[in-house]
């Protein structure tokens, strides 16, 4: 068994590593992480490099893949993308919820009979404050997209990201989750934090590594520490939880990310004060 | 960052894991802040250049002879302005660091026969190609342990290899570097 495999199975290193697979998205919400809106760049990781990382990942002992951005859904292959890598590992995609009409949606069927989970972001049980944070009719369109896919048999999961949690706001917000067919334990709460877009409109709680969840976390421009990590300030992404920029094999990231979990780097003083 | 700049130097607030130890006494330097940018790079390079640079069996003078030549002959920029302080802290003089430089002859400098000896191997190896003549090796062999030729040798062609990185990319020269070289009319 691999030292990661180890660490992973006696719980000293998370199980689940998360794909970056795009940077793009049809909205432009005002607390993104990665300043992600349409017109950027895509940075996609793709879909076969998706399924390969899942592989490795495997292979190595972790035990699920998270899919993330951007929005996934607007890759065009993304539906098939899932249904491979959950023939692989259980599977947890985050998505506005947006894009799941017409023909996208009904290629979401097969993914009923997968361990899939699809995380869908909702804010607040009120459009108006909803679409304040996330963008024009956002909250129609995902309160018309989960029965849909709730009613094709497929795992639904609603995140909230709150700057503040009010009580009667998260009472009424509930009321709604159990009635779009979304239990308690499948509604998740969490806080906005203070790094991409979140920034420049002045919200969520600053979080440094030992604040974030040290979940592998592959894109297109390296590994970072958390899902937290790849985040994109001014156009510029952000490296101080960047891992390494080597993201295959995966081993590679995977073995550095353990060595930073289990040893503080020792002091640089040796090493660099005579370059 | 300056117009030879082909990179930014990695800010503190930016560093990645494995290099926030590099950043954590102030300023690392143009190397380190430039390798910032690939961690798994730094992690490993910083190293390797520490038991290039500090401390060895080599006498402090006759390691910066073989830097500051290698870089004179390369021309590097931004090693010879950082070495010809080092060169100054390592006991050579305003005139020898100029011809390491190679900015003057050698004229009268260097007449000690192994430092001479050790001149004619560092150019040979700086500038290539091929292999070193007989007569030039056969004269450091008469001076130098081999354990001293190889940490020559070493020195030498990992500052070809720092020449080679630090000029394409158009490295920065400290402030507190180029102030030095100002009043020591070096620059």
């Amino acid at each position: 068994m691999s030292a990661v495999a180890e660490a992973i199975e006696a719980g000293r290193m998370p199980g689940r590593v998360w794909l970056y697979s795009n940077y793009h998205c049809n909205l432009a919400c005002s607390y993104c992480l990665t300043e992600s809106a349409p017109g950027v760049a895509t940075r996609r990781l793709g879909g076969d490099r998706m399924v390969a990382l899942a592989r490795e990942a495997s292979e190595l002992g972790f035990n699920e893949i998270g899919v993330t951005g951007g929005e996934p859904f607007l890759e065009p292959d993304m539906p098939e993308t899932i249904a491979r890598l959950a023939e692989i590992v259980p599977v947890v995609v985050l998505t506005n919820g947006t894009l799941f009409t017409g023909r996208r949606l009904e290629r979401m069927a097969p993914l009923a009979s997968e361990d899939v989970r699809i995380q869908i972001s909702l804010d607040s049980s009120d459009a108006v404050a909803n679409d304040t944070m996330r963008g024009p009719e956002n909250f129609q369109k995902v309160v018309d997209a989960i029965p849909r896919l709730i009613g094709m048999g497929i795992k639904v999961r609603i995140a909230s990201t709150l700057e503040y949690v009010a009580e009667t706001d998260l009472s009424a917000l509930c009321s709604l989750h159990r009635a779009l067919g979304v239990p308690d334990e499948d509604h998740i709460v969490r806080p906005i934090v203070r790094r991409g877009r979140a920034v420049d409109s002045d919200m969520g709680i600053s979080a440094g590594a030992a604040d974030l969840p040290p979940e592998l976390t592959i894109t297109a421009d390296g590994a970072f520490w958390s899902a937290f990590g790849p985040t994109v300030h001014g156009g510029r992404l952000d490296t101080d939880l960047l891992v390494t920029r080597t993201t295959s094999p995966l081993r590679i990231p995977a073995t550095t990310m353990l060595h930073l979990l289990e040893h503080q780097p020792a002091s640089a003083t040796a090493d660099s004060e005579f370059i | 960052m300056t117009e030879m700049q082909r990179v930014a130097l990695m800010e503190k607030s930016q560093a990645p894991l494995l290099a926030r130890r590099f950043f954590d006494r102030g300023d690392p330097g143009a190397i380190v802040a430039t390798l910032a940018h690939v961690p798994e790079l730094l992690e490993t390079t910083a190293p390797f250049l520490g038991s290039i640079y500090g401390p060895s069996a080599l006498p402090p003078r006759l390691k910066e002879i073989v830097v500051l030549r290698t870089s004179g002959l390369q021309k590097c920029r931004y090693c010879i302005e950082t070495h010809s302080v080092v060169a100054l802290d390592s006991g050579l003089n305003r005139q020898e660091v100029l011809y390491l430089r190679d900015e003057r002859d050698i004229g009268d400098l260097f007449d000690d026969e192994r430092e001479r000896a050790l001149l004619a191997w560092v150019e040979l190896v700086a500038l290539g190609p091929g292999e070193p003549s007989e007569n030039v090796a056969a004269k450091l062999k008469a001076h130098f342990s081999d354990a001293e030729i190889v940490e020559i040798t070493m020195v030498s062609a990992a500052t070809l290899m720092l020449n080679r990185f630090c000029t394409p990319l158009g490295l920065p020269t400290s402030a507190a570097t180029l102030n030095r070289l100002s009043e020591e009319g070096l620059h």
